[in-house]
């Protein structure tokens, strides 16, 4: 009954990755010779204890940021080797960031937010702006399309930016603790939100969380300890999800 | 990311602004502001000048004594027809008189001759007095010469004694009852009658004009008998002037028997282009210095850019996360620098237009008075065109762009991890 998932062709592989940050004369080796493959229609969990190098290898996987050593393949280019413009493009075609602080723009209401990403890939209008509303009534937020973050609560917010995140129909929907600031139930709703996605839609999905409880939801876990992976296996134990949404969500936050 | 959508994300910026925006808007609305003012000042006194100039006898050439190198015989003296500073008072021992009158009237090029002297001097009427410039003209020829047009009465006779031509603003407004024809005025303690009211131009006018012989009798402290303040000869017409000035003075050279030049010789071209070429070096000087204020707006501006990059360093991050590319942040900036210079502009331009026309009500509604410029009724000392305008609102633009390169360049190049990390 389970929709089974292409999981052969790597989307995402870090090869022998180093991260060092140099303050001063100190160095901080954040992540230190890290392997891994994430596969098209994964879902992910990164675990581990705060420091451990979870948000480096996010932004690596994101292409925010380049490795110190190593290499990164996004769809198997090379992202140390691209051009800027490339790899912007690239990024926002195929990866979409959902962050802890929500990280919307203030000046701009639910609905721009949303659009941002498909202005920023010259959608058409009439497209980028039916797509957008689409997004924001499938995250339960059809009501609140011109409200601005600070009109919002966390959890509406949290929402905008998950609508925002799947905009330009990326591949891979990279979270970083994207429950850190919220209450346990909006938590375990936004979470839930996401095994939709990746149930439904069939998107890759990488969730960043030092919270055992929610990681259950993923199929995979990868474990670092102090920039090392230290545990990659399989979650015999998958989270049940209820999929009655997206009514249900009109509650959350 | 189009152009139209980038601008949609500049302009929400600029609306948003903080308060600290607007301020650095107004320091471009200032010096729009003051550049259109000023050029406006600048080219309406100009345009008056060359309106009064071109209303001057082209044909007139003026002598006085005294050699000055270039320049005509004094500025006061255009315009007003009779009257001026009195441009000797360099050369005390030169001076044109009888002989020099009669050399002229050998030279066939000269129509007319008026020999004139004038100095500041104690006038009163209907118990009231001031210190009034009284000229001195030839009656028999002054007529024929001067600019100014007769309201009321007539201009001086070749006969006429004990009576003077009088200045429109002298007659109407200067004591407090009108002076009006056949009136009395005493000067220096003789009596004269009004005969003639100059009419009213709109030009500030308080000639005193009387027949040479009185004058003496009224400026005879200061004055010798036939010694001349000034000389006017009008050329026929289609003489070249150029070559009749040459003429004129080579032939007082030889009959005053000079082998260096003692007097001067200016023609109303001479003193077009003397004129035109100060005013419009005074237009220069004054737009430079509202220049400086419009580019101290545009520190202002940079100044602002970098705090506003600063401030948007998060949403450069958050953009850059979501696809957008450094040139995409580049265009966002400019167009957001652009903007501000827009803005300033458009508000400058507003000011500036108000500006101009509250200077021009306030040097004309108070009669304040240029030598020689009134302005009374006579159109607006300030003149703002529609080329200055778009001229300084594009450079008002460009100043915002030209400010906005280096902190929208910055925020191009920060990186993604960088500016997400911000708070
Ligand atoms: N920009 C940075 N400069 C210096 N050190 C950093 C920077 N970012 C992260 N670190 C350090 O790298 C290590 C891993 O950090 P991070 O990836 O944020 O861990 P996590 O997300 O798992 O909490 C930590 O020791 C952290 O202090
Ligand atoms: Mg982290």
């Amino acid at each position: 009954m389970e929709k089974t998932h292409p999981t052969d062709k790597p989307i995402v592989v870090l090869k022998d990755v180093w991260k060092t940050y140099s303050m001063g004369e100190v160095k901080v080796h954040a992540l230190k010779n890290v392997s891994l493959e994430i596969r098209h229609g994964d879902f992910v969990a990164i675990v581990g204890p705060s420091g451990s190098g979870k948000s480096t290898m996010m932004n690596l996987v994101g292409c925010l940021d380049t490795p110190t050593k190593g290499t990164v393949f996004l769809e198997s280019r090379d992202i140390t080797k691209m051009s800027e413009s490339d790899l912007a493009s690239l990024r926002g075609k195929t990866i979409g960031f959902i962050f802890q602080q929500y990280n919307l723009i203030q000046n701009m209401s639910a609905f721009e937010n949303v659009l941002l990403p498909l202005e920023l890939q010259e959608f058409d209008d009439y497209s980028a702006e039916k797509r957008a509303a689409e997004l924001l009534k499938l995250v339960g937020l059809g009501d609140r399309m011109g409200s601005r973050p600070t009109q919002l609560s966390g959890g509406q917010q949290q929402r905008v930016s998950i609508a925002r995140s799947l905009a330009a129909n990326p591949e891979v929907v990279l979270a970083d603790e994207p429950t850190g600031a919220l209450d346990s139930v909006t938590g375990r709703e936004v979470l839930e939100t996401l095994h939709r996605l990746w149930k439904t839609e069939g998107k890759t999905i990488i969730l960043v969380t030092h919270d055992m409880n929610l990681a259950r939801y993923a199929q995979r876990f990868i474990e670092l300890k102090d920039g090392e992976v230290v545990r990659v296996e399989k979650n015999r134990d998958v989270q049940k999800v209820d999929y009655r949404l997206p009514e249900k969500q009109q509650g959350i936050g | 990311m189009k152009l139209d959508k980038c601008l949609k994300i500049a302009l929400n910026m600029v609306m948003h602004s903080p308060l600290r925006s607007w301020l650095t808007i107004v320091g471009i609305v200032i010096g729009v502001a003051s550049v259109i003012a000023i050029v406006s000042l600048g080219n309406g006194l100009q345009n008056q000048v060359n309106s009064q100039l071109s209303s001057l006898n082209a044909n007139l050439v003026t002598l006085s004594p005294g050699f000055e190198r270039g320049q005509g015989g004094g500025f006061g003296r255009f315009g007003g027809g009779p009257g001026g500073f009195g441009g000797a008072a360099s050369t005390a021992v030169a001076t044109l008189g009888k002989n020099d009158v009669r050399a002229l009237q050998s030279i066939s090029e000269i129509s007319l001759i008026n020999t004139q002297i004038s100095g500041r001097t104690n006038v009163s009427f209907g118990g009231e007095s001031g210190n009034l410039q009284v000229s001195g003209v030839d009656p028999k020829t002054w007529s024929q010469i001067t600019s100014s047009k007769v309201g009321q009465g007539r201009f001086l006779e070749p006969s006429d004694k004990g009576v003077v031509v009088i200045g429109y603003s002298l007659a109407s407004g200067f004591f407090k009852s009108p002076i009006t024809l056949g009136k009395d005025i005493s000067i220096e303690g003789k009596s004269f009658k009004v005969i003639g009211i100059t009419s009213d131009t709109g030009r500030f006018d308080r000639s005193i004009t009387m027949p040479i012989d009185d004058a003496y009798g009224v400026l005879g402290s200061t004055k010798t008998r036939d010694d001349y303040d000034n000389i006017q000869v009008v050329l026929k017409d289609g003489t070249d002037i150029d070559a009749a000035v040459a003429k004129i003075t080579a032939v007082l050279m030889s009959s005053r028997n000079v082998k260096t030049q003692d007097f001067t010789v200016s023609s109303t071209k001479d003193l077009q282009q003397s004129v035109s070429s100060v005013t419009s070096s005074l237009t220069l000087f004054l737009t430079a210095i509202a220049a400086v204020s419009l580019l101290v707006g545009a520190v202002g501006i940079a100044n602002s850019m970098f705090t506003s990059v600063l401030e948007k360093t998060k949403e450069i991050g958050i953009m850059k996360a979501v696809g957008a590319k450094n040139r995409d942040i580049m265009t966002i900036f400019l167009f957001n620098a652009g903007l501000i210079g827009l803005v300033g502009g458009l508000l400058g331009v507003v000011l500036g237009t108000i500006a101009s026309s509250f200077i021009s009500s306030l040097l004309t509604g108070s009669g304040i008075s240029l030598p020689g410029i009134g302005g009374r009724g006579g159109g607006s000392v300030t003149l703002v065109s529609v080329d200055i305008l778009i001229g300084v609102l594009a450079i008002s633009v460009f100043v915002g762009l030209l400010s906005g390169v280096i902190p929208a360049y910055q925020a191009s190049k920060l990186k993604p991890v960088d500016a997400l990390r911000y708070e």
